[in-house]
């Protein structure tokens, strides 16, 4: 197998912010490498630090401690000027898009060529593509209040590829929109990243984002990264409380069931329906009901997974014969506590 | 006979009043929008944080901004006879209205700065954008029926600066008012010079919001 090449690398990062008393830690000791041509998912709940880590990788935030290296260039030691010069090669999206509201979808896009010097006459025909590319082409005149959130955040992801950058960082990118257009925006990312080949770096605290386009996957808490794997692997089996916290409850409204809850299992089976004929079969062969407290199907990688948390039968030898049912079918069962 | 006369001084007055305040204003802004410029880039927060001249410019300004117009045009006589060789008249006069006028530019162009979105900011420099290209390509279009408000307010206020500046025969709608209706007791005639200012600022402030509305693409 050949050797990754490290498009990222955030090194020791450390980040706090001055209090009026003492400071704030908000990143601690941070180790990240990001490989060249992936879609790297970090996702954590609010306050985690997320966004605060994203920003250290194109120094809006200078980290307190740590370097930041791209493309096997050190970033946190340059001046202002080369850090001008090497941002244009880092794209970066906003939840809530951050465009010039004065100037049209065209003009926005142009913004970035005009700065990093792109020649006059170029910059027209190069924005025009761009949104082209981002499904705008018929919109160029627009001003952004006359587009909708997900049009608006196509705009900023032309303008952000407009300098033809390695990398596109990406900040709940699609927090502000609805689930339809979410999908759309996503799409559009998955086919950048796999047609351009740009490493994407996206920020969510939604495990569904993550799982629709990402490769890897860190989950950061207190500003720590708690794990860090594929994406299916984290999903599957989350190994820390952070991880389980993010995939179990997932879509779920928490505060509609009550925890915890005696004999309840999260199972897990590949091929998403074909698993409710298995727990057909378990009720009928152990004679008994499970309780299905919340269920879903999802593609990861291409593949089907269905997640389900069921509660079994208070009585001990059903719920162990229900047990091995699953077990036997290859079907991963593990008990939770609180759901 | 009478009508004619006073037909003849308020026309003369009303350009006069119209001059100085176009004139004023255009220089006070030459002045007001670097120096308001100049506080939003070093602002603490700003692109360009500089404390110390931050600082010491808000500092001046507010003194100037705190002392009442008519006192400012008296305590700055010397440096007016300075200026322009004398301290009455209408160039005494608009020395007087620039020493005023520019830090309340400057603040109402702070103020306009202030009100773009800190996100844009960001966003510009997450591109690789440089202070300077920030101001120019970011702020300013940005910020710019927000600038033209800013305008309005500051053209009427100048206007008002112009008539008190008849106290120093400064020429103008004021000076009539003044000499006429003050020093003479025509109190008819004062209250037509009033209306008339009414009239003129109503229509400045109403012209300046109606551009700021056009130019605006937030809808
Ligand atoms: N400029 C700042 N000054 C002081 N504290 C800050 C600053 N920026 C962030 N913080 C603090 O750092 C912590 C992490 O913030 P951050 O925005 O990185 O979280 P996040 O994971 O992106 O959360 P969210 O999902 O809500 O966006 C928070 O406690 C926040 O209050
Ligand atoms: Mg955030």
């Amino acid at each position: 197998m050949d050797k990754k090449e490290i498009m990222i690398h955030l090194e020791g990062i450390s980040k706090s912010f001055p209090q009026k008393r003492g400071s704030l830690e908000v990143l601690k000791n941070i180790d990240v490498q990001i490989e060249k041509g992936e879609v790297f998912g970090i996702i954590g709940m609010s306050g985690a630090g997320k966004s605060t880590l994203v920003r250290c990788i194109n120094l809006l935030e200078r980290p307190t401690e740590g370097r930041v290296y791209l493309d096997g260039t050190e970033l946190t030691c340059l001046a202002e000027k080369e850090l001008r010069e090497q941002r244009h090669s880092m794209g970066m999206i906003f939840q809530q898009f951050h465009l010039l509201m004065q100037r049209t979808a065209l003009e926005n896009v142009c913004f970035p060529l005009e700065i990093s010097g792109v020649q006059k006459d170029q910059v027209k025909a190069r924005a025009k593509e761009l949104l082209e590319l981002v499904g705008l082409g018929d919109r160029l005149g627009a001003y952004p209040s006359q587009l909708s959130g997900g049009q608006k955040q196509r705009v900023a992801i032309a303008r952000a590829l407009a300098t033809e950058p390695k990398v596109l960082l990406c900040d709940e990118a699609t927090s502000a929109l609805d689930p339809n257009t979410t999908a759309g925006v996503l799409r559009l990312l998955k086919d950048i990243n796999e047609r351009l080949g740009i490493t994407i770096v996206v920020i969510t605290h939604e495990m569904s984002v993550i799982r629709e386009i990402c490769n890897r996957v860190a989950i950061i808490d207190g500003g720590q990264i708690a794990e860090i794997g594929g994406v299916e692997e984290i999903f599957r089996a989350p190994k820390t409380k952070a991880g389980r916290e993010l995939v179990y409850h997932e879509g779920t409204n928490r505060e509609a069931i009550e925890g915890p809850i005696a004999h309840c299992y999260r199972v897990v089976f590949r091929g998403g329906i074909s698993g409710e004929p298995i727990l057909g079969g378990m009720m009928l062969e152990c004679n008994a009901v499970a309780n299905i407290l919340s269920g879903n199907t999802r593609m990861i990688d291409g593949r089907v997974y269905g997640q389900m948390m069921i509660q079994l039968s208070e009585d001990k030898e059903t719920r162990e014969k229900m047990l091995a049912y699953l077990k036997e079918r290859d079907v991963e069962v593990e008990e939770v506590y609180y759901v | 006979m009478f009508k004619e006369g006073l037909l003849a001084l308020v026309g003369v007055a009303f350009w006069e009043s119209i001059y100085m305040t176009i004139i004023s204003t255009f220089i006070a802004y030459i002045i007001g929008l670097p120096m308001g410029l100049i506080l939003v880039m070093t602002d603490k927060e700003g692109v360009r944080p500089m404390p110390i001249v931050h600082q010491t410019l808000g500092i001046i300004i507010n003194i100037v901004r705190s002392v009442p117009f008519l006192i400012l045009m008296l305590t700055i006589m010397p440096f007016t006879k300075l200026a322009v060789g004398t301290t009455i008249g209408p160039k005494a006069a608009i020395v007087g209205l620039l020493v005023a006028a520019a830090p309340f530019i400057a603040r109402l162009v702070e103020s306009s700065l202030k009100e773009v979105e800190k996100g844009v900011v960001e966003a510009a420099q997450s591109m690789g954008a440089s202070p300077l290209q920030i101001l120019i390509k970011v702020l300013m279009p940005e910020a710019k029926p927000s600038l033209l408000v800013g305008s309005a307010i500051a053209v009427t206020t100048i206007l008002g600066y112009s008539a008190m500046a008849g106290f120093i025969g400064g020429g103008g709608l004021g000076a009539v008012a003044i000499n006429y209706g003050y020093h003479r007791g025509q109190t008819d005639i004062m209250y037509i010079m009033v209306v008339l200012l009414v009239i003129i600022v109503q229509i400045l402030q109403e012209l300046g919001m109606q551009i700021a509305k056009r130019t605006d693409k937030r809808l």
